[in-house]
């Protein structure tokens, strides 16, 4: 008797608490896989707007492969046209067609300019380069503290806001490792891209460091695709207007 | 002069006019469109349109200044005006593209207007797949993980190190690319061999011609280290070997390094008689690099550079009285023929771009500064360590619309007499470059 209510109160327990019973490295994972499938290509459109309205535009074709491998071809404004960039894990690279040679770049520049740095634009799984070390359970959300797991991750901490239902961010906060904000990343438009990605098409920035400026990220044509490991290479980099 | 700026101010004002536009709120956006933006064809025509209005202080003692204008001087202060574009265009046909980079300018100075034009690359490609392609044409191969200097890139024409991301004209080659990728530390592995003919029609700047060459690189990236072993062998130049690497430190730290041993190298030396001594020996031809990158968006990047094919401070110092006592006898008697040797050696190989053995270079440039979006001053310097001279280079650079760029920079060599820099031809030189991109 003794014996059943126990696992009666367990099996209550497990019931009533699902979201507290998820732990923040899981979460993480799920945000990841709802936002892209592991092997797959898109398009984005970057737009810088300057506090007096004006914008420059960029339109790049991106192709993503497991958690750690991304390579991305410019393919607007023509000034940009066939710059290629790669991230193979902490490595990346930046190939100019007028340069002709790939050239080793860090994840805190940036290949656009504004708010935007290179680990925005290559961003990796987030489960790849940080670990969850603390879970806020919020009205409708989970805040997850964000530690990265080496010292060459661009942002030291992320606060990321996750929506409970969706499992999906709705905003990450970059922070630096004394705690300095960098720049805040907003999520909004949920679009459905067909075959079960729905996910927001658009990711706002600002930042302390650019008042006044704010940098958007467009997705566009997110869709499932097989692509060998050979197209993530140096060589390669010349060549991934091909994939198109 | 004068038509090149008023030009040049009308396309500023043209684009810049163009580029105003209405603060908005909140922009919004059509994913249909953009969808609509990226549509693939299988044809691309690209590239820009330049000007470039050029101003240098000429040093009439200088022995460049000499050599170069002894038969047409044209006096202290030398204008000169390009206007020209580069273009570019492609085409796709299943597994088989062509690319073709054409440059035509048409420069106005003491001379009046002259012009050219230049085929920089102009090749086809086949690309059954991401591990493999074959090209055939004229291409650049770009070997080398140097920014100003690549001792290793056996066969291609040497980069300006006052301008080293200026495009570069190609040789006529065949070409292969085999790239596997692994799992584990090795994460990469590419071979590019390359067949390079020297005949009397084709590449015959590249060396002596009637032979056919090869070269060969090995590409691996292990341990996150870009690593090239590199390979040049042929009757048009002595064979060579070399070796690369590039790896980031830190996010904010890469390093690099280049090593070239040259076989059978033809050591010269150059008497004050204007004799020139030759002897065969291997030497060695280094550089090692870093690029930093600070907290506050300021890029510096540094290089030591050992050139082996050099020659000693001496050997210039008797170049530079042979050129001032061939330049006496012309104004003279008009008799030219003491320049021939000179000229000869530069047929040869020999150049007056970085002659001597060790080079410092360091290039500071601020991404940014002041809020300023799109707006990159940069500051760059290479010191000749053999003679103690140097040269400056301030710079901006300034993108304010779309497809627009803007350079304004000065040149400004500084050193002693019968030193690399400060014999240069010029004694400051300014340069402001338009570009537009379609």
């Amino acid at each position: 008797m003794t014996k059943t209510l126990f696992f009666i109160l367990l099996a209550l327990l497990a019931l009533t608490t699902p979201a507290y019973a998820l732990d923040g490295n899981e979460i993480l994972a799920r945000v990841d896989k709802n936002l892209a499938p592991d092997s797959y290509e898109m398009y984005r459109k970057l737009v810088n707007v300057e506090p007096d309205g004006s914008k420059k535009e960029f339109i790049l074709f991106t192709v993503k492969k497991g958690r750690d491998k991304i390579a991305g071809l410019f393919i607007s404004p023509a000034s940009d046209k066939g710059r290629t960039t790669l991230r193979l894990g902490e490595n990346m690279w930046l190939y100019i067609p007028n340069v002709g040679k790939p050239v080793r770049i860090t994840s805190l520049q940036s290949v656009v300019g504004g708010v935007f740095n290179n680990s925005d634009i290559m961003q990796l799984d987030y489960a790849e380069e940080y670990d969850v070390t603390r879970v806020e359970d919020l009205d409708k959300e989970h805040l997850l503290h964000l530690k990265a797991k080496t010292r060459t991750v661009a942002y030291d901490q992320l606060r990321m806001w996750v929506d409970k239902e969706k499992i999906l961010p709705t905003k990450i906060e970059c922070l630096t490792e004394a705690g300095m904000l960098i720049k805040t990343l907003y999520f909004k438009d949920m679009k459905d891209f067909g075959d079960g990605i729905i996910r927001p098409a658009v990711m706002e920035t600002d930042s302390p460091l650019y008042k006044g400026y704010r940098s958007y990220m467009i997705f566009a044509k997110i869709q499932a695709r097989e692509i060998p490991d050979e197209a993530f290479t140096l060589n390669f980099m010349s060549r991934l207007e091909s994939l198109r | 002069m004068k038509t090149g700026v008023v030009l040049l101010c009308a396309l500023v004002v043209a684009a810049l006019s163009c580029g105003v536009s209405i603060a908005e709120e909140t922009p919004t956006f059509d994913l249909s469109e953009i969808e609509k933006e990226v549509e693939k064809r299988p044809y691309a025509f690209g590239g820009f349109l330049q000007a470039q209005p050029t101003v240098s202080g000429l040093d009439r003692d200088s022995p460049l200044y000499k050599l170069k204008f002894y038969d047409n001087e044209p006096g202290g202060t030398l204008e000169q005006s390009d206007l020209g574009a580069r273009l570019e265009g492609a085409l796709h046909y299943g597994d088989l593209s062509a690319f073709a980079r054409l440059d035509s300018f048409l420069t106005h100075d003491h001379e009046g207007w002259h012009g050219k034009m230049t085929l920089m690359e102009g090749y086809v490609s086949y690309k059954p797949g991401p591990h493999m392609a074959v090209e055939a044409g004229k291409r650049v191969t770009k070997w080398g993980k140097g920014y100003a200097w690549n001792p290793v890139s056996f066969v291609d024409r040497p980069k300006d190190p006052e301008d080293p991301e200026e495009a570069l004209e190609g040789y006529y080659v065949a070409a292969g690319d085999f790239i596997r990728s692994f799992d584990g530390p090795l994460q990469t592995l590419a071979f590019t061999p390359v067949i390079l003919p020297v005949y009397e029609d084709i590449n015959d700047e590249f060396g002596q011609t009637g032979h056919v060459n090869v070269a060969a690189k090995l590409y691996a990236l292990i341990w996150d280290t870009d690593l090239d072993l590199l390979f040049f062998t042929g009757a048009s130049r002595t064979t060579r070997w070399g070796f690369d690497f590039s790896k980031n430190l830190l996010s904010n730290l890469e390093i690099h390094g280049e090593a070239a041993w040259i076989q059978d190298f033809e050591e010269k030396t150059f008497l004050a008689n204007g004799q020139v001594l030759s002897d065969e020996s291997d030497v060695w031809s280094t550089l090692v690099g870093m690029r930093y990158l600070t907290e506050t968006d300021l890029t510096a990047i540094f290089e030591y550079y050992h050139n082996g094919e050099g020659v000693d401070p001496g050997d210039v110092k008797n170049l530079y009285s042979y050129i001032g006592r061939a330049y006496d006898a012309y104004k003279q008697t008009g008799d030219r023929s003491l320049f021939g040797p000179i000229n000869r050696l530069t047929k040869e190989g020999f150049t007056w771009r970085n002659p001597l053995r060790d080079y410092l270079y360091l290039r500071l440039s601020q991404k940014e500064p002041f809020d300023i979006l799109y707006f990159t001053p940069a500051f760059t310097t290479m010191v000749c360590l053999n003679d103690g001279s140097f040269n400056l280079i301030p710079e901006l650079n300034y993108s304010p619309i779309t497809n627009l760029e803007l350079r304004l920079r000065g040149i400004i060599p500084v050193g002693g007499d019968q030193t690399e820099y400060g014999e240069k031809q010029q004694d400051w030189r300014a340069e402001f470059r338009l570009r537009y991109f379609f």
